[in-house]
Parts: structure tokens; C-alpha cells; sequence
């Protein structure tokens, strides 16, 4: 079986009879990355029509696109798991669910956008790699589906930052560097608390479907960009984060009690995502189901 | 088109013979009766392997692509700017050729002043120009609807429309002449008084009026198209120099008038369900309405002046050409099944600096970043 994990799990189809425990994890699993997809994007949606170049709008316009397919392929998993997609963006306007503390904030320039990206980005993979190896098959499948898009928007990223690198002038550039030491510490936090101590007590990760803890993606995370951010020019701050001699990667810890408040909708956007999609729901209701009705 | 085949005794049969892996089509059998057919599969692709899976799908219940599908399933060479090494190259590209070399910010927000042609008669490549607006103005506003989340395979539906007309409004520049920084300061630096939109532009704001408005734009690009193909053909190999249309312009029209064609049915889909829909009924029927009676501007093109890359000895296609067209897009639109059309009898002129409030934010707000660097820097 190519798919076990290293624990030896047993690994599930959808209509294979399995633990309750495997079940709902899965269908959470799911239904949280949908809820992070489609309302993760909104943040580079903001910066869709102040793209300065065609092409450069082509390919802001295919990772906008190729983030609602993510949440899409996701949700489908979730709903075949008996989770309406309906529901997926309502739990979160009512508060029964929570968007990842990243996707509480917005970009202020443009500059900020590249490494936003590439760290978002290159984060998500990392973390999706590892989930993949978990035991929801049909998960793991959509997630690899989800990979794939995301080395485009990972070069993409790169691309963009490389630009302003290259070419912007030493105000521009020095906003990019900026970017990255704002963003560091965020996507530090998004991969969750150390658990290297207590993952062994972690449900998801006796039954299977949290493959890896928040630690070992962290730097597994680390040791892939770091290198990646030093070669496209930018200033790796020891103060932010460094290897020690052991090649571990040391940061500084985020204040997790922060970062709660964050997740809780306290961060800068965090209204103003609630109300685009509450307006969105609202406003397209009757097409919604004029798209049903007639079908 | 994709087709419903009508073999109703044969059934294919998908078999995954690993963990993880997905399904496979492994072939097909053919059984008279429906519930024999999982067990004949099994006998005759379950043999010597063992699966974990085999599923059997009535041929007849499948929609399956067509031979003549095939251009609109690749979609490597229609969106060749999402494939993970065209950044990729970009970067390298770009790194290879020295730094943008600070000029003046010649020829931005200069339109007030161009030179205009108006005494020429309009070409086609004017034509063309004209609805190429049309498309990026329109591309822009299915952009932000792919998170309006009226169902997801709608947002990803949109999403590709959206960008096809991105690319169509490129590729129409290409065809016409213009190098990509030329097709850039086309689309980003110059001032409204200097698009030629259609008036239909400005009513592209909510869902009916865009499923209105696209509905229009793709049956006008369509037939513009299929004239052009025709006059292309015509013309030969002889006449494709400079931006005249030509045997050259041949196969990026013809990919530009299917995926068109594509989008019209979507559009007339949507058509279909907001005017059939009690509660979405009448705000639709307003909006088509609205949206119709300006579209009589489609083939209604000013010349553009040389400066804007139009070549003097364009071939004029004059006002029977525009009257032909417009019966062409009325049998096209008229065909849609909703409500009432208010397309105007014959064709209509298009205007200077129309697009309203619509045009206006969508420029203002794509300078924002692009005016704060030295020219060349974006490409
Ligand atoms: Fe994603
Ligand atoms: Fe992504």
C-alpha cells in the first residue's frame, strides 16, 4: 500500500467503513482548508485590478482562480463526508469557525505582496505535503491536485518579487524587505504552537490524519525558504530567525496569546473579510437559486 | 461539442488497482442488461489483478468530449501564463537583460492630445481594437466575480471566461500590431477620453447586467471573428503584411471565435435561469434591456489614429460591413431565449471617453501601482 503512513495506518475510501474518529476528522480537515481557500484569497483579490501589467494580472487572475479550486476540491471532499459547502462560508459568518491568523490581515503595498505570497505559499505547500500522507485517500488526492497549482503560484510569487528586486528603485525594494519581516513571524505562527512534546497525545495524529507535528513542518518549512529569500537578495535578520549549529532553525516565538486574539477575528481585517463575504452571500442569494431552481 | 453517445448496451469500466492512486478507464464491455454489467466487468478487467475498486458507468449516461473538442481542452497552449515555468522564465528572462533605463513618462496620460483620424473610414483592425476594450474592461469585472461565490463551479467558470477575455484583449493587439509594452500602455496608461468602449461597458456592475453584457460581447467578438476568418481566407497569403487581417490572422480568430462561442452558451445559460426565475425575473429583463439597447455600438468604431497602432492603409469596412455585422450579432442574440431584446434596428457609432464610473475606477485604480514605478519596469 503506497499510501500508508509511516505509522502503518490503514487507509480510507469514501465509502470504506472507517472510525468515527477518522470520518469527522477528515470532513473538519477539509472543510477548515475550504473555509482558508475561499476566504484566503480575498486578500490578493484586493490587488487584482491594481496588477500594473497585463500579464501580470493573466497570472494574479489564474492563483485567484486556482484558490477557489482548492476550496472547491476540498469542499467537495467535505460535503461527500456529509458537510453542505453551504455551510462551509456560514459557520464562519456566524462564528462557529475561524479563518487561519494569516488571512486576518491585508497588504498595504504592492511591494508586500511578493513575499506575502511566497511565504504564504511555499508554507501552505510544505504543509500540504505532509498532509497528504494522511489517511483520507480522497483528501490526500485533492490535496496533490492542490500542490501541483501551487508550484505556479509559488514561482509566481518569486517572479513578482524578483521584479521589484531587480528593477524597482531603493524605496520599492526596501518595502519588499520589509514585507518579508512582516510576514515571517505571521506564517512562524500559522504553522501552530510547538508540539513536539504532546503530538504523540494528538487524535488526529494516532488516527492518522495529522501526519506530522507543527515542529518537524516548521522546519522543514524553514530549510526550503530561508535559502530561497537569501538568493533573491533579501536580509535574513538572526533576530527573526537562524540556524544553529545542530541545523535547526531558532525564531522568535510568537506570542501565542496574540495570535488567539488574532484567529478570534481581531486582527486589522478580520471585519472587513466577515462583511465581504456576508455582503457576497447576500447579494447573490436569488441567482444562487435561480442557478438551482432552473437547473 | 461535447456529445451524449447513444450505444446503450455498452458500459465503461474504471478500476483503481492501488492504494491512492485514482481511478482508471480501463476499457468497456457491452451488456444487455444493466445489472449483469458490474459482474461482466469484473470478469473481463478483474481477472488477474487485484483491485481495490471497480466502478461501470452506463455509456449513455456520460457527456463526452468530441474530436473537434480538443482546442478548448488545451489548456497549456491557451493559458501558457499558468503553467509554473512561464514565471519561471520570466524571472530568468529578466534577469539576463539589464535593468529598466529610467525614461520619461512619455505617451502617459498624453491622450488628451493624440492626434485622431477621424476622417479615415474604420477597418476592421478598428473594429477589432474597439471590442478589445470591450474585453479587458469585461475581463477585469469577471475577475473579481470569481469570489462572489454564487456556487464554486460558477466562480471557476467565470474565472476562465474572465481570463480568455483578458487574453482575447491581448491577443487582439498582437494581431494588430503592438509589441506587449505597447499592448501595456495601451490597456494602463492611456485617459478614458481616448477608449472607444462600447456603451454597454458601463452597465457592466451587477451579476444580470454582466450576464447581459458578456452575453452581448461574446456574440459580437464571435461574429467579428467569423467575418474576419471569411475576409482572411479570401485575402489569401499575399495580403497578411503589417496589421491587415490576413491568412496570419487566422488561427488565433478562429480559437478567439470558439472560445467565444463558448462563453455565449454559458452566458445564455444564465440567461435562461434569471429570466425563468420568478424572484430574479423582472431585475433580469431590466438589465437586458438595458444592456441590448446600448449594444448597437459593437461594430461602431471610430478610426484610431495612427499612434495608437493602426496602420493608415487599413482597408475601410464601411457602413455595410457595420450593418451586416449587426445583423449577424441580432440573429445571435436574439436566439438566447430571454427576455425581450432591445438591440436597435441598425448600428450605432461608439464615442470617445464613454464607460462611465465603471471605466473610470478600473483605471484609475490599475495606475495606482504601475505610475509609482519608471517605465519598463512591469512587464
Ligand atoms: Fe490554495
Ligand atoms: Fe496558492
Amino acid at each position: 500500500m503506497p499510501m500508508a503512513t509511516a505509522a502503518g495506518h490503514r487507509c480510507y475510501e469514501l465509502w470504506d467503513p472507517m472510525p468515527d474518529e477518522v470520518r469527522e476528522g477528515a470532513r473538519r480537515f477539509a472543510a477548515v482548508q475550504a473555509l482558508n481557500e475561499l476566504v484566503g484569497v480575498l486578500q490578493y483579490v484586493e490587488w487584482l485590478d491594481r496588477a500594473p501589467s497585463h500579464t501580470r494580472r493573466q497570472m494574479l487572475m489564474a492563483k485567484i482562480q486556482d484558490e477557489v479550486g482548492h476550496g472547491h476540491v476540498v469542499a467537495r471532499v467535505a460535503e461527500d463526508l456529509g458537510m453542505p459547502r453551504e455551510r462551509i462560508l456560514l459557520d464562519y459568518l456566524e462564528g462557529r469557525t475561524k479563518i487561519h491568523n494569516i488571512f486576518h490581515y491585508s497588504f498595504a503595498t504592492w511591494e508586500e505582496v511578493g513575499p506575502g505570497l511566497l511565504l504564504t505559499n511555499s508554507a501552505a505547500i510544505t504543509q500540504f505535503q505532509s498532509l497528504a500522507k494522511g489517511v483520507y485517500l480522497p483528501y490526500a488526492r485533492a490535496l496533490r491536485k492542490v500542490e501541483r497549482e501551487e508550484s505556479f503560484h509559488y514561482q509566481h510569487a518569486l517572479d513578482l518579487t524578483h521584479e521589484i528586486l531587480t528593477h524597482g528603485d531603493a524605496e520599492q525594494r526596501r518595502r519588499v524587505q520589509e514585507g518579508f519581516e512582516l510576514w515571517l513571524p505571521r506564517i512562524l505562527a500559522y504553522l501552530g504552537p510547538p508540539d513536539t512534546d504532546t503530538l504523540h497525545t494528538n487524535r488526529m495524529w494516532q488516527v492518522g490524519l495529522k501526519p506530522d507535528g507543527n515542529d518537524e513542518v516548521r522546519q522543514a518549512w524553514l530549510n526550503k525558504i530561508i535559502p530561497v529569500v537569501r538568493k533573491l537578495g533579501l536580509h535574513v535578520d538572526p533576530a527573526l530567525v537562524r540556524q544553529a549549529p545542530s541545523g535547526e532553525w531558532e525564531f522568535e516565538m510568537p506570542d501565542w496569546a496574540q495570535v488567539k486574539k488574532v484567529i478570534a477575528n481581531g486582527g486589522p481585517s478580520s471585519q472587513r473579510r466577515l462583511d465581504w463575504v456576508r455582503r457576497a452571500l447576500d447579494r447573490n442569494a436569488p441567482y444562487r437559486r435561480a442557478l438551482q431552481g432552473v437547473a | 461539442m461535447p456529445h451524449i453517445p447513444t450505444d446503450s448496451d455498452v458500459y465503461e469500466v474504471f478500476a483503481q488497482s492501488g492504494h491512492g492512486t485514482a481511478l482508471n478507464h480501463v476499457g468497456s464491455i457491452v451488456s444487455p442488461r444493466p445489472d449483469a454489467a458490474w459482474h461482466l466487468a469484473k470478469e473481463t478487467y478483474g481477472r488477474r489483478d487485484d483491485l481495490v475498486k471497480l466502478w461501470v458507468v452506463r455509456r449513455t449516461d456520460m457527456i463526452v468530449s468530441s474530436a473537434d473538442d480538443r482546442g478548448l481542452l488545451a489548456a497549456k497552449t491557451r493559458m501558457p501564463y499558468r503553467q509554473p515555468g512561464f514565471p519561471t522564465a520570466r524571472r530568468r528572462d529578466r534577469s539576463a537583460s539589464p535593468p529598466a533605463v529610467a525614461a520619461p513618462r512619455e505617451g502617459r496620460d498624453s491622450g488628451l492630445t493624440e492626434r485622431r483620424d477621424d476622417a479615415r473610414e474604420p477597418g476592421l483592425t478598428d473594429l477589432w481594437l474597439a471590442l478589445a476594450d470591450d474585453l479587458f474592461v469585461l475581463g477585469n469585472r469577471l475577475g473579481e466575480h470569481i469570489v462572489d461565490y454564487i456556487d464554486l463551479e460558477e466562480a471557476l467558470a467565470v474565472g476562465s471566461i474572465g481570463q480568455e477575455a483578458l487574453a482575447h484583449a491581448g491577443t487582439i493587439l498582437v494581431l494588430c500590431g503592438f509589441d506587449q509594452p505597447a499592448a501595456d500602455a495601451r490597456f494602463f496608461d492611456r485617459a478614458q477620453a481616448q477608449w472607444q468602449v462600447s456603451r454597454v461597458v458601463e452597465r457592466l456592475t451587477d451579476w444580470p447586467s454582466l450576464v447581459a453584457g458578456g452575453l452581448v460581447i461574446a456574440a459580437a467578438v464571435a461574429v467579428l471573428a467569423e467575418q474576419t476568418a471569411e475576409a482572411a481566407q479570401t485575402a489569401g497569403a499575399e495580403q497578411t503584411a503589417g496589421a491587415e487581417p490576413g491568412a496570419a490572422w487566422l488561427p488565433a480568430i478562429t480559437a478567439i471565435r470558439d472560445e467565444q462561442l463558448v462563453h455565449l452558451d454559458h452566458w445564455r445559460r444564465w440567461a435562461r435561469a434569471l429570466a425563468a426565475w420568478p424572484e430574479t425575473r423582472t431585475e433580469f429583463a431590466r438589465a437586458y434591456a438595458e444592456v441590448t439597447e446600448r449594444a448597437g455600438d459593437m461594430f461602431g468604431a471610430r478610426p484610431q489614429s495612427p499612434a495608437q497602432g493602426v496602420p493608415a492603409g487599413a482597408a475601410p469596412a464601411g457602413p455595410a460591413l457595420a450593418v451586416t455585422l449587426h445583423e449577424r450579432l441580432a440573429a445571435l442574440v436574439g436566439e438566447n431565449g430571454g427576455p425581450g431584446s432591445r438591440l436597435p434596428d441598425g448600428p450605432g457609432t461608439r464615442t470617445w471617453g464613454v464607460g462611465g464610473s465603471a471605466l473610470a475606477d478600473s483605471l484609475s485604480r490599475g495606475r495606482t501601482v504601475r505610475d509609482e514605478y519608471a517605465p519598463g519596469v512591469f512587464s
